[in-house]
């Protein structure tokens, strides 16, 4: 039956070549299963890899590409698009042992992620700041901002958004990676088709995580205020709309 | 078969933009839709604009239709949105699988081909054909084990999985030449017995020698020029079935564009060549 075939043609290749006597016994058959089984590990590995640009800056192909095979066997692909296959690796990066010197390497890694997914995402015109410049204040209870369908941010306790951005390939690498303890997010957006990355304090995070969850503008004013003191709202407000960070200001009647 | 019988590329995203500047008479281009399985960004804007000048076909490698299971829903309806995008020319798959209990293998699978999988089979490519509304073409992947308990051969077996669903046959002539060295059988012959009517499109593409066994195993790598045996192949097919749709397909160690275009060049020359010799 060929469903019996199914399991045990995978148990060979996982290792138990006896599984499939059944069909195929002689010499050739740990030759033909060991191409199997390369292609599969280097499909995973290649589709892995590519998504970690900035740590492949950092470790290099080879060691990448090695740690990329070690994350395969223990979460392999579920979907047949491998497109995003990887947003597992950062957080099974800060727990693999030779990653254990390069502490800000899991924190890249997911810096990483966030930008393959702002690259995938859907299409949206953003925000036309004029709109943003008519809201009147006393509207601000009743107003929201929806994030753009591309924006990505997170935040840490150290430079590693400022870290990450030396290591893109526009850039010359920093001499060395040495983080400073500064609270500092990464902003990716994609207003259009290319993506542009700004380090944001800590106030530009509160404000965009009340906004994601659809606070009002008055109530993000008020989180962002609270995470940075002394925040330049309006300024603020400028920087992200003209990023395009967002799509689209309801107010409410 | 409808579709124009010339020669076309793999697209590369190294090549966009080479490829949306090329003139060259009848190219039509190919990509895995699997690459194109996002709700945005510059990848669907670039295929968006080439689609505009070109022909698209969609050759699908993860749909695993020789599963023991049905194909993957999510990923039909994900392949489904693509089609409705781009009306492609040509949508194809494998006789092969790679996806199983929600794990997928990044490869092209076999499997004894038996009555019992020629049923299976024929219920998932009847599905995919209805999910997507057309005709699919259904290719012969390589193979690197000589397995036992088959109730049909190659040819057979897509021959009846053709009469079966209505499907057509993509013909890979550098597989066909990997299987038949790796296993033992004439090229040749197996060519030969192809039913001309059901071919709608041609593979071409390099493979190498296993690198510890040499020509004992040859891998299907596309990572170099379609091979002269190979060529040779080719030409004998379209002699006997008349010309179809060719791609040259280069997935590793890509060249530049122009590079490609030269052994595109020679599929499209040896196409025009088949088309006079019938007028």
């Amino acid at each position: 039956m060929p469903e019996r075939f199914h399991a045990r043609f995978l148990d060979a290749l996982a290792g138990d070549a006896r599984a499939i006597s059944a069909w195929c016994v002689g010499p050739g058959v740990e030759a033909g299963l060991s191409v199997y089984r390369n292609t599969i590990a280097k499909g995973r590995s290649d589709a892995l890899s590519a998504m970690f640009p900035t740590v492949e800056q950092v470790v290099g192909p080879d060691w990448l590409a090695a740690a990329a095979r070690l994350h395969a066997d223990e979460v392999p692909p579920r979907r047949a698009s491998l497109l995003t296959y990887g947003e597992d690796f950062p957080a099974w990066l800060a727990d693999f042992p030779p990653a254990a010197d390069m502490p800000f390497l899991a924190g890249l890694a997911r810096l990483d992620v966030l930008w393959t997914v702002a690259h995938l995402a859907a299409d949206a015109a953003p925000l036309d700041p004029a709109r943003m410049a008519a809201l009147r204040p006393e509207d601000f209870a009743r107003s929201t901002l929806a994030l753009h369908p591309a924006t990505r941010f997170a935040g840490f306790d150290e430079s590693l958004p400022s870290l990450w951005r030396a290591l893109q390939p526009a850039g010359p690498p920093p001499a060395r990676f040495e983080l400073e303890l500064r609270p500092e997010g990464l902003l990716i957006v994609r207003p259009g088709l290319e993506i542009e990355t700004l380090v944001v304090g800590p106030g530009a995070l509160a404000f965009l995580s009340a906004c994601a969850e659809g606070a009002s503008l008055a109530d993000a004013a008020v989180g962002a205020l609270t995470a940075e003191a002394g925040l330049d709202l309006s300024r603020l407000f400028a920087t992200l709309v003209a990023a395009g960070a967002f799509q689209s200001l309801r107010t409410l009647p | 078969m409808t579709f124009q019988p010339t020669a076309g590329l793999g697209l590369k995203p190294q090549h966009y933009a080479d490829a949306l500047a090329c003139w060259a008479e009848g190219l039509w281009f190919e990509v895995h839709p699997e690459n194109y399985m996002a709700a945005g960004g510059p990848r669907l804007a670039w295929l968006d604009a080439i689609a505009r000048d070109r022909p698209i076909s969609l050759h699908g490698v993860g749909l695993s239709l020789a599963a023991d299971e049905s194909p993957d829903e999510d990923h039909l309806a994900a392949l489904k949105r693509l089609v409705d995008r781009y009306r492609p020319m040509v949508v194809s798959e494998h006789l092969a699988w790679s996806m199983r209990r929600g794990v997928y293998a990044p490869d092209l699978l076999p499997f004894p081909r038996t009555r019992a999988a020629l049923d299976r089979i024929a219920a998932n490519v009847d599905r995919m054909q209805s999910v997507l509304g057309r005709q699919v073409l259904i290719e012969n992947p390589s193979l690197y084990l000589p397995l036992t308990g088959h109730d049909l051969g190659e040819v057979e077996f897509l021959a009846e999985l053709s009469k079966r669903t209505g499907c057509g046959l993509l013909v890979d002539v550098n597989n066909v030449h990997v299987s038949a060295s790796n296993l033992g059988f004439r090229a040749e012959a197996y060519l030969d017995a192809i039913p001309a009517a059901a071919v709608g499109e041609i593979h071409l593409a390099g493979h190498a020698a296993d690198e510890r066994l040499g020509e004992a195993l040859l891998i299907d790598t596309h990572d170099r020029p379609v091979s002269e045996a190979v060529w040779r192949l080719y030409a004998r097919l379209i002699d006997r079935i008349g010309p179809r749709p060719t791609l040259i397909e280069r997935d590793d160690e890509v060249p530049d564009f122009g590079t490609l275009m030269t052994e595109r060049d020679r599929a499209h020359r040896l196409l025009a060549a088949r088309e006079l010799a019938d007028a």
